[in-house]
């Protein structure tokens, strides 16, 4: 018991390695599920499962899209600039 | 007793949100919201430890990153602990897993607050409802 409790302190007292690179920004997806669901938690009247998930699964999509646009845009003006 | 009864309603708010900060979503189990208690709680604490995993307890740095401090203790006064532990610098992160950990961990305790406060809400609202009846 004891070394499964040092082996799960462990692995929050060392960092883990994470390289900087484009793969990297799919560290985004688990937060923006988390803020959807959270969110929605407090915003719904009643929450059944059903419409819960249906209403998490339609933020989550709108965020996601709204980074892509936006990642497109700048991605176009920084290819304009450099022109 | 109209005096009593506002104190009571201030007091009982006041006790929604600190139960709401102690442990994310006790303050809606205390307002008899187990779907959403439950919700909040699990959605918080999983964002808040992934962050700890990623980062490790060193992106809690009550001294360096001050402005993530103040959004991280908001997942709970037990942070402070956290914090007093990495303030003498003992387990140094850098790089992409101190920023995505210090994201995961300040955006859980920033989504705590919004929890406390939509706690806090419905306490009002169930009160006055109870005195419109």
């Amino acid at each position: 018991m004891s070394a499964i409790a040092d082996f799960v302190m462990a692995t929050f007292t060392a960092p883990e390695n994470i390289r900087t690179n484009p793969q990297s920004m799919l560290w985004l997806l688990p937060l923006v599920a988390a803020i959807a669901a959270a969110y929605k938690a407090t915003k719904l009247p009643t929450i059944t499962a059903g419409v819960f998930l249906k209403e998490v699964a339609i933020l989550f999509g709108s965020i996601i899209a709204f980074v892509v646009i936006t990642a497109l845009v700048l991605y176009a003006l920084a290819w304009l600039i450099a022109l | 007793m109209a005096s009593l009864s506002k104190e009571n309603h201030v007091l009982f708010l006041l006790i929604v949100g600190l139960l709401g900060w102690f442990l994310p979503g006790a303050g809606h189990l205390l307002l008899k919201e187990k779907k959403r208690a439950l919700i909040i709680f699990a959605t918080i604490t999983l964002t808040f430890c992934v962050g700890l995993y990623v980062g490790s307890v060193g992106v809690i740095d009550p001294v360096g990153a001050k402005p993530w401090y103040v959004a991280q203790i908001m997942n709970s006064p037990l942070v402070a602990v956290l914090g007093h532990l990495t303030a003498g610098g003992g387990f140094p992160v850098y790089g992409r897993p101190n920023e995505i950990g210090q994201i995961y961990t300040g955006v859980a305790g920033l989504l705590n607050l919004l929890c406390i406060i939509n706690a806090v809400y419905l306490a009002h609202l169930h009160r006055i409802e109870l005195a419109g009846d």
